[in-house]
């Protein structure tokens, strides 16, 4: 009996001596001591999800000036278009400061490393905005994930407010700007010259193509630009 | 046996040769100096160099540093400018390269005399008494061309230098060619003086390295946890911090700062139960050890020399004739925003009627920022609009930048003192560090004589990287007056071709100059040519 007290009593020391020793030394992050942010507050709960990613999932950020600190726990708010990152040190949320970021990527729960670029959006706001980086290049493909938090009806959250996805979609060029996309065939073809819009339909048909949502979107710009296809905006 | 001997010697004739190449290759403008006027230096570096950043500094007999600069290395290479101070007394004196992880050390030996006191009357002089002699190899592969044995005063002289295709495919980067006057009566040399290098040494990539150690006042302890703060003044102020560890010890690295800078470091507890003693690392030696000396007779021509160069120094002081131009800097990208965040309010108090202090300051002009006295101790508060109440700690207080704990510091500025005051309402975070709001106010005349030095708040004006210098070549407008220049060509960096074509004007001084071309291969071997000529 005796002998299991003691070893009951040494399993709690062990214990206790890796927590007090957790919480005093910084933890290895390389270029963690320059993030800098807000602390995070809640969101009124209701129905529909806020976040893209609901649980943090280990990421990259890169700051401005092209300093990258890497392993870090990321989630993207579509409602306010914020990053937040858990400080395991402080054990609080942070979201990071919009102005000091470049960009972000993290892995989600399915495996896809999903990539965010911090851009300018020339818009009557003039606001800074993520983009996600569906397809990258000269001329990219990006898709704003906007959240709004939206009237609805009660039987779907009893406050009547719910948080529902309204995802824009762009072809951007550096020199040229933003312009919009719907998933639709049409409105993909209307990205390209008349005399690609030709080939491209040809090429669409042939894949079999149907326009029902982002991946399709994103499943038939990639193979037009394997086909050699310039988009013209 | 014999075999055994003969692989030793071997081995160890490879090891000393490997050691010979692995050093700095310092070269001067000249070897005889007088207080008041620049040494200009050239560093070729070693290849394999880790560091980024070479220290050059002046040491005396005793081996104390008197002066020294930072040198950001380029290419393997590096060139700068030491002003040499009034106060040296007349003497051998040591120029050294280092960096935080190269323990060879490469050391010449300079002459400097006091232009107040002249030479010592003593009949002899001291001389470095090294073994450990840097060599350099006169080198075939190049030719002078066109340089006379003699000129006359203020007469254009040109001339080229060939370069041996052989030869221009072994030199690493850039040659050194320099014009300069000889003094006669002193020759200086080069050694090499090795020396223990610290492990786990922070490595200059592109700036200094700021180092100290924080001690608990009362154990004299170093102290773990705690926070060091570093500030920078500026248009948009910098701030880095340091969380001590056990050793107590923290270290900056200050990027791309150039010329001298206001820093301000302070140290202190989290808790904010101890008091605590910061203290930075001074070199005022490289650890070398005494340099030894050895006595000589001081030759007679000596006398002459030095007393030359005074009258020359002398002149050129009175007439303000400077040897070199600084050049300006690269400017520093401004931050798109102040490290303390974008401001949620800003409030110009100089906009409204004089407030006398900043008590009344807050409650007229700073909604949701308050500033109160309990006991006579002053205390501000930020309003958290997340939590419809005030934070409970006081928040980020900066003053020109620079974080002050104590508030009597402020509690005395009116509106004719403040030019403007940033307010963040929300909690921020930068690292591991949580301010609970921040206060951000600038003066209308920065004075940082407002923040008093005590053992955990030291101020001073550090010396970053040293910008880059050109030789002043003589202006027409000058042409009435003398033209006393010693050098009279100083390119460290000259591109090696096959021919390269170089002018100069000679001086009004009369005597023997030399023209000197130093380079280093790619197996790290030192090369030189030299030419003498005369001026009368």
């Amino acid at each position: 009996m005796s002998n299991r007290i003691l070893s009951i009593i040494t399993l709690f020391l062990t214990l206790g001596a890796t927590t007090l020793s957790a919480q005093k030394e910084l933890p290895e992050i390389p270029n963690a001591e320059i993030i800098k942010g807000t602390a995070f507050i809640s969101y009124p709960s209701y129905s529909g999800a806020p976040f893209l990613n609901e649980n943090f999932m280990m990421g990259e950020i890169e700051l401005s000036d092209g300093t990258k600190v890497s392993n870090i726990g990321l989630r993207y708010s579509s409602y306010r278009d914020e990053v937040v990152y858990y400080n395991t040190f402080l054990s609080a949320q942070i979201v990071i400061d919009k102005i000091s970021l470049k960009g972000f990527s993290f892995t989600d729960q399915k495996g896809v490393k999903r990539i965010f670029r911090h851009q300018h959006y020339d818009d009557h706001l003039n606001d800074e905005r993520y983009f996600e980086v569906l397809s990258d290049g000269k001329i990219s493909l990006l898709a704003f994930r906007k959240v709004n938090l939206e009237q609805c009806d009660p039987s779907y959250d009893i406050h009547g407010l719910a948080y529902k996805q309204t995802y824009y979609y762009y072809v951007y060029v550096a020199d040229k700007g933003y312009s919009p996309l719907n998933i639709t065939r049409n409105s993909l073809l209307s990205k390209l010259d008349k005399q690609n819009q030709k080939l491209a339909k040809r090429i669409l048909r042939k894949h079999r193509l149907v326009f029902t949502d982002e991946a399709s979107l994103v499943l038939a710009w990639n193979i037009l630009k394997e086909n050699g296809i310039v988009f013209n905006i | 046996m014999r075999r055994l001997i003969i692989v030793l010697l071997l081995f160890i004739a490879y090891n000393g040769k490997a050691q010979e190449k692995e050093h700095f290759s310092l070269f001067t403008d000249r070897d005889l100096y007088t207080t008041g006027e620049t040494l200009l230096f050239k560093v070729f570096a070693p290849t394999d160099e880790q560091s980024g950043i070479v220290h050059i500094d002046l040491i005396n007999t005793k081996g104390k540093i008197i002066s020294g600069i930072s040198k950001k290395i380029t290419t393997h290479q590096a060139d700068g400018f030491i002003d040499l101070p009034d106060s040296l007394s007349s003497g051998v004196y040591q120029l050294c390269t280092s960096t935080k992880t190269n323990s060879t050390l490469t050391v010449k030996e300079l002459y400097i005399c006091n232009r107040f006191s002249g030479l010592p009357e003593s009949n002899s002089i001291v001389r470095l008494s090294e073994s450990n002699r840097f060599v350099e190899k006169p080198v075939a592969g190049l030719q002078i061309d066109g340089l006379d044995k003699t000129y006359k005063k203020r007469g254009k002289v040109s001339f080229t230098v060939h370069v041996t295709s052989e030869l221009l495919s072994q030199i690493n980067e850039n040659l050194f060619v320099s014009v300069a006057e000889i003094a006669s009566g002193y020759t200086s040399g080069t050694y090499f003086k090795s020396r223990e290098t610290e492990q786990n040494q922070i490595i200059e990539k592109d700036g200094v390295v700021l180092e100290g150690t924080v001690t608990d006042i009362k154990t004299g302890a170093p102290f773990k946890n705690g926070i060091v703060y570093l500030s920078i003044p500026d248009t948009f102020p910098r701030f880095k911090y340091y969380i001590t560890r056990s050793d107590g010890r923290f270290n900056f690295q200050l990027d791309n700062y150039y010329g001298k800078i206001p820093v301000v470091i302070q140290g202190f507890d989290r808790d904010e139960k101890r008091l605590l003693k910061v203290v930075l690392n001074h070199h005022d030696s490289l650890a070398i050890g005494k340099p030894v000396f050895e006595n000589s007779i001081r030759p007679t021509e000596l006398r002459k020399s030095t007393q030359d160069n005074i009258d020359v120094i002398t002149f050129r002081k009175i007439f303000n004739q400077q040897e070199i131009t600084v050049i300006s800097p690269p400017i520093k990208k401004t931050d798109a925003y102040p490290f303390y965040g974008v401001p949620t309010e800003i409030v110009d108090p100089q906009l409204f009627f004089d407030l006398p202090n900043f008590s009344e300051i807050s409650r007229e002009l700073m909604p949701g920022v308050k500033f109160s006295a309990i006991n006579r101790i002053p205390t501000l508060q930020v309003f958290n609009p997340a939590i419809y109440n005030y934070f409970k700690g006081q928040p980020l207080v900066l003053l020109d930048g620079i974080p002050i704990h104590d508030l009597n510091v402020i509690k005395n500025m009116g509106s004719k003192e403040i030019d403007k005051i940033e307010i963040c309402r929300s909690e921020r975070y930068f690292g591991y560090l949580v301010f609970p709001g921040v206060v951000a106010i600038y003066s209308s005349k920065p004075d940082y004589s407002r923040l008093l030095e005590s053992d955990d708040l030291i101020k001073l004006n550090l010396d970053a990287i040293q910008p880059d210098a050109t030789l002043n070549s003589p202006l027409e407008r000058r042409l009435n007056e003398m033209d006393l220049r010693q050098v009279l060509l100083w390119k460290p960096s000259q591109k090696p071709e096959q021919t390269i074509k170089l002018e100069f004007e000679t001086s009004d001084i009369r005597g023997s100059f030399k023209l000197m071309i130093h380079g280093k291969t790619k197996d790290g071997s030192d090369f030189y040519k030299e030419q003498i000529f005369e001026v009368n």
